[in-house]
């Protein structure tokens, strides 16, 4: 019998046949066109570089587009009541915005766990977004704030909502031969708001999430109802995930120990991840599932109160 | 395959090279230009052995193409000893606390350890905790590293102290 | 009045000589190779510039267990560039290798027996070109039916992985009579433990460089705890005799035991490619094929079963291990790592009844071989958590239980070895309760912190380790050679990992000459220099070495301190060496510098060169009964954990970590430090998140992403203090260190996280999803959370 294993086998070189600088969003966006889908838009590289050691057809890019010298791209910035953050924003420039942190702290918490102190130095919080995975750290919190991406190609820009963003895993609105992500802009969460970010692994640096749950809620003057929430968790499914209906369950509902508790229980309902090895078991997974949507109400509450002067 | 025109600062002195597009930065240092004291320990910067100052700041230089620091400023561990061979506080901190042992992550932990340094006076044990936590070490257990930390941050208050 | 044989006199002798207060042994000496570490410019082994050297590569087997029908490698050979493909017949000598028993294919023949076995080797002029033969290569394979547990493998009908069977080896102890034991005991309790594959992950990556010679032998460079054996290996392999065969030993990034036999392994497989191309080869790890083919931890299952008095005496210990050896033999078998862990299996207990079972079983996994602990890791695992459940049913404390039992002179162990010297277990129990405040805060256990989410537990763990192999052969060689000029060259065989060897060593030879450290040269170990010294492992480096090292500088000092005299006009007994220079004790004015007495002593011919060989005391061991003095020393260790549990997610935290330590004397105190601390971020590894985790023979966490070690955020400040019972057998009474640490924290942790929530986890690694269920299992049954 032959063998249908083909063995991967690691090298340590990477195999790409161009590098491209392009100085401006209008010279990356023409270049891709011109390449007919044999380049791929490179940020940080943090994803793209691991994947290109492995020995299989996949691995290899003609070339690659580093946008990281396009300048003014880097921004995080507040206009017209949405904060906008542009493409180039590092993991490590969001948790250490001031702007984030007082007006999407689950955005700078989540930017704060990926990876390493090195990794958060280059990898992007767009360039997360584009990698599709269901359990980014800082895409389920931008799923909970509703955000909305500004995509680019030659042909024009569009505008994605983070719902309609992701497709499967590893793949979303964006193709990365094609098209460049620019920036992304969610609601902030002003007064009245608060946000929760929870996540569980298994060590506590440099460790891939078991789960990672944000929670946004807004409630009335009287502060004893929910007005709405958003609830977004991963990794659940291929991908991120949106609890609508506990969301709508939430709508006015009043705050006590019990609402609290039937919200986490329909969460955890919703949700069958699959057994995984590495990453825990189903019915674990559902169980913490539980456990985090009812802290982290209980914790974006508080943050509600805490601002509230 | 197109070669790219690379030019950028290594330690402090001006380099100009021809290179592939495939190029790691991590590779370039140690087989191109002969500096070894950069390690590879896993290619997709899980261990932080390969890390190097970019600008100040620290990145894993085996998941950069070289070509990504065109134009910048690059330090790695070679480039820490004084030209007349006098150490760094820190490497000296390192040697005095007993914080090396196999001496593999030796490099990462040095240069994560200037980055938070050289932004942050007096950091704190958990400040310094996070700054090191991209880079895993195998046989001292992290304390003496830490100690060495501490005890270097010590003697560079007391040195900028004394210069005023 | 003990009647001293022969042995006992020599051995005893050596250290009259030794009175403290020493000028070097006890200082914190600064690492000999600490300032080339920081400054980047020590090399390792992938830092050797390899001009003109090939590529070596691997083609690994993608079945846990097949036959090999047809292997065609013709295509592959016709690639340009592409200096050798190999197959099982192109081999020169013997298909085989291993660190204790070889029965590794250097090239599978016929059948390949777990995931990553060797079926071809690649020698290519870049690493591009060695991947394309290597998927060039057309293998036809037949799967055959695998097994993956130990217990299954050895059943009948279990397919066989070997001709011989899947079980190995069947190690036996029979002490006194357990079930008259059990009998008399007033409670008995039975579980079972389990622990995983874990993997050293040093951080540097497996290397190893082949360099054909002109008279038909080989040098073998790399990182590496045992040369000799690599380079009898190799001598096999080649067929060609030990004497042509050169191996340098490259000072590692981390050994931990995996790099006393992957060298092994990679060197065989260079040295053929070499052979067979005249030319220089390397093959270099990635690191997901170092988790893929390296030898790792044995996995181990321990049912055992245990019976005591109410007043906590332990009367009666039953043990039955099926210690995983996975597809070969590595350092398993023949008092290897499953006679070790039949050994240990009772623990540092006075037990007059125990009998053990340890049943060595093949897999269709990867090897175990050597890792630090080699076996006793797990059994102490176990048998500290069945301690604990024990103490739990006769409502005595933890530390009471272990105080009650533990080892002290004139003990007994389970084969029987009287303990006559050196015990210092108590001692540890002490110190370590003192300091870590046992009876306070075992009586808190179970609280919850301030989050109100946690609760906070602690948990011991005693152990103990022998020094050196217990292996006929154990035995160390040194060279030392005096200069004219006072500077010195010292010749060891032992390697430097990070353990600091290459400053300890250095620092007793030091002491014994009265000069610096920084007056010695330890030259690279290298086989064609360096007397045989056994491997770097089973902590014997410091004891063995250093006696060797010692009795080198014998007749050394002897000409030193003889011509000294005459120099001074004063009595050899009236003098004293020490930091270079010789002077009288009761008049230090009246002196000489070392080397003004080395100049003269080599102007006229005196002697000025060492040899010296030293092996342990004999040991002793019955087959049968598992009766005798295996190993000549143990060191102890008492550990305890504070824990806070997540009670809703099962999240665990060490929260306080302090650990005691008999291990003779701490020649160098920082670098034993720097083993406590580092050995025991190993065991806290072992017991909340190592793990090779399998699925069907394959591994499905083969890089770091998922191959997880403790990084600084899961680490506390560990505290670690020493205690001295001097070891008459030891250098300065020192014995071994190296292992101790990491032995006892796997159970103090999981002992503590019990405390704390009440749950009992009986399989390492307690991950997050394992202590949330004890946790439940725990609420549902009628125990109290205490």
């Amino acid at each position: 019998m032959r063998s249908v294993f083909i063995p991967v086998q690691w090298g340590r070189d990477v195999e790409i046949g161009q590098y491209f600088l392009p100085g401006s969003l209008k010279e990356a966006l023409e270049f891709l066109a011109e390449q007919e889908g044999k380049a791929k838009v490179i940020a940080g590289g943090t994803d793209i570089i691991p994947g290109l050691r492995k020995k299989d057809k996949k691995g290899r890019v003609e070339t690659l587009v580093d946008i990281t010298r396009i300048p003014k791209l880097n921004f995080i910035r507040e206009e017209q009541n949405r904060i906008v953050l542009g493409c180039l924003v590092t993991h490590a420039m969001a948790s250490n915005s001031e702007l984030l942190m007082g007006k999407a702290a689950i955005l700078a918490d989540g930017a704060r766990s990926v990876g390493s102190p090195q990794i958060r130095n280059i990898a992007t919080v767009a360039g997360n977004l584009v990698s599709g995975q269901p359990a980014g750290d800082t895409s389920i919190p931008l799923v909970a704030l509703d955000a909305v991406v500004t995509i680019a190609s030659s042909e024009g820009y569009r505008e994605v909502p983070l719902t309609e963003f992701f497709v499967d895993i590893g793949q979303t609105a964006v193709d990365p031969r094609k098209e460049i992500l620019t920036q992304i802009s969610f609601r902030p969460l002003g007064p009245g708001c608060g946000g929760s970010l929870l996540r569980l692994g298994k060590r506590k640096a440099m460790a891939l999430p078991m789960l990672v749950c944000a929670i946004t809620v807004k409630v009335n003057r009287n502060r004893d109802r929910i007005l709405e929430a958003t609830i977004a968790l991963g990794p659940v499914g291929p991908t991120p995930f949106r609890a609508r209906s506990i969301e709508d369950f939430l709508k006015n509902a009043v705050i006590n120990s019990s609402t609290i508790a039937e919200a986490a229980e329909g969460v955890a309902a919703l949700c069958s991840p699959r057994d995984s090895l590495l990453r825990g078991s189903c019915e674990y997974r559902q169980e913490m599932a539980k456990v985090f949507v009812r802290r982290g109400i209980s914790q974006a509450l508080e943050q509600v109160r805490a601002t509230i002067s | 395959m197109k070669m790219f025109c690379l030019s950028f600062k290594l330690n402090g002195k001006s380099v100009q090279l021809s290179v592939q597009p495939a190029k790691l930065l991590v590779d370039l240092l140690r087989e191109d230009l002969r500096l070894t004291g950069t390690k590879i320990g896993c290619r997709e910067g899980e261990c932080g052995a390969c890390t190097v100052l970019v600008d100040g700041q620290p990145v894993n230089s085996c998941l950069i193409p070289a070509v990504k620091v065109h134009g910048r400023e690059v330090l790695t561990i070679e480039g820490l000893e004084r030209e007349d061979g006098v150490l760094d506080i820190i490497q000296e901190s390192f040697i005095s606390e007993g914080a090396i042992q196999c001496g593999f992550c030796t490099g990462g932990m040095i240069l994560n350890a200037k980055a938070l340094l050289d932004r942050r006076q007096e950091p704190d044990e958990s400040e310094i905790r996070h700054a090191l936590s991209g880079v895993l070490c195998r046989c001292t257990g992290y304390r003496k590293i830490i100690q060495a930390v501490k005890t270097a941050s010590r003697i560079r208050k007391e040195g900028r102290g004394n210069k005023g | 009045m003990q009647v001293l044989t022969k042995e006992k006199v020599k051995l005893a002798s050596l250290n009259k000589l030794q009175v403290g207060p020493y000028s070097l042994v006890g200082q914190s000496l600064k690492r000999t190779d600490a300032r080339l570490k920081v400054t980047g410019k020590l090399k390792y082994g992938a830092d050797y510039v390899l001009k003109g050297y090939l590529h070596g590569k691997i083609l690994r087997s993608p079945y846990p267990h097949a036959l090999i029908k047809n292997i065609s490698t013709g295509k592959a050979k016709q690639v340009a560039g592409v200096a050798a493909v190999l197959v099982a017949e192109d081999l020169p000598g013997r298909n085989s290798f291993g660190a204790i028993v070889a029965d590794q294919p250097v090239i599978c023949s016929s059948r390949v027996r777990f995931v990553g076995d060797g079926v071809a080797l690649v020698a290519a002029e870049t690493e591009e070109l060695a991947n394309r033969a290597i998927s060039l290569i057309d293998v036809d394979y037949e799967p055959l039916p695998a097994v993956f547990d130990p217990r299954e493998a050895i059943k009948p009908g279990a397919p066989f992985i070997h001709e011989k069977g899947n079980l190995i080896e069947h190690c036996k102890l029979r002490k006194g009579d357990v079930e008259k034991g059990f009998s008399e005991a007033d409670v008995i309790i039975e579980r079972t433990y389990t622990t995983p594959y874990v993997e050293h992950v040093y951080m540097e990556p497996d290397i190893i460089m082949a360099v054909p010679l002109a008279n038909g032998g080989m040098l073998i460079e790399g990182p590496m705890q045992a040369p000799f054996y690599v380079r009898d290996n190799v001598a096999a392999v080649l067929g060609v005799p030990i004497n042509l065969i050169r191996v340098k030993s490259v000072q590692m990034g981390g050994g931990f035991g995996g790099k006393d036999d992957s060298p092994i392994d990679l060197g065989c497989r260079a040295a053929v490619l070499a052979a067979h191309t005249g030319r220089p080869v390397y093959i270099s790890l990635e690191r997901e094929e170092v988790t893929l083919q390296t030898s790792k931890r044995h996995p181990s299952i321990m049912e055992l079963k245990i019976g005591a008095m109410a007043d906590g005496r332990l009367v009666s210990f039953q043990g039955t291990l099926y210690n995983e050896e996975g597809a070969y033999s590595a350092l398993g078998p023949a008092g290897g790592v499953n006679r070790h862990s039949m050994i240990m299996a009772a623990g540092p207990y006075d037990i007059p009844n125990c009998k053990v079972d340890a049943y060595l079983c093949h897999t269709n996994h990867p090897t175990g071989g050597a890792m630090r602990g080699f076996g006793a890791p797990q059994v102490c695992f176990a048998h500290e958590s069945l301690i604990d459940e024990l103490a739990l049913d006769l409502g005595i404390s933890p530390f009471d239980i272990r105080m009650r039992n533990a080892f002290k002179i004139g003990s007994k162990t389970a084969t029987g070895q009287i303990l006559d010297q050196s015990v210092g277990l108590i001692d540890t129990l002490k110190a370590c309760g003192e300091a870590f405040e046992w009876d306070r805060r075992y009586g808190e256990g179970g609280a919850l912190d301030n989050k109100g989410t946690r609760r906070r537990g602690v948990g011991i763990g005693v152990g103990y380790y022998r020094t050196s192999t217990g292996s006929k052969r154990d035995g160390c060689g040194a060279n030392v050679y005096v200069l004219a000029d006072g500077s010195a060259l010292l010749y060891s065989g032992i390697t430097e990992m990070g353990q600091g060897s290459f400053t300890v060593l250095p620092q007793i030879c030091a002491e014994e000459l009265g000069i610096s450290v920084d007056d010695i040269r330890l030259v690279q170990p290298d086989t064609d220099l360096v007397p045989e010294a056994g491997p770097t492992v089973a902590s014997r480096s410091t004891t063995l070495m250093g006696n060797a090292i010692i009795l080198a500088c014998r007749p050394i000092r002897e000409s030193i301190m003889t011509m000294a005299a005459e120099m001074l006009c004063v009595p050899v007994e009236r003098l004293k060496a020490e930091n270079g220079v010789i002077y009288e004790l009761d008049n230090p004015m009246n002196s000489v510098p070392f080397r003004e007495v080395t100049a003269k002593c080599f102007a006229e011919g005196k002697r000025l060169i060492g040899q010296g060989w030293w092996t342990p005391p004999s040991p002793s061991f019955d087959a049968e009964t598992g009766q005798g003095n295996p190993y000549f020393v143990y060191s102890y260790s008492t550990q305890m954990a504070e824990v806070a549990v997540d009670m809703e997610t099962g999240e665990v935290e060490v929260t306080d970590y302090v650990a005691a330590f008999d291990i003779g004397k701490a020649i160098n105190p920082n670098a034993v430090e720097g083993q406590i601390e580092g050995g025991i971020a190993m065991g806290l590894g072992y017991a909340l998140m190592e793990e090779v985790a399998f699925k069907d023979g394959y591994i499905q966490n083969l890089s770091l992403q998922d191959l997880l070690i403790p990084s600084i955020l899961d680490v506390p400040n560990v505290r670690a203090l020493i205690v001295e019972t001097r070891n008459r057998y030891g250098p300065f009474g020192a014995k071994g260190v190296g292992e101790m640490p990491n032995i006892p924290t796997a159970p103090a942790i999981l002992n503590a996280i019990t405390n704390a929530c009440g749950g009992r986890i009986r399989s390492l690694p307690a991950d997050p999803e394992k202590v949330y269920w004890a946790i439940r299992k725990a609420r549902e049954s009628t125990s109290t959370i205490r």
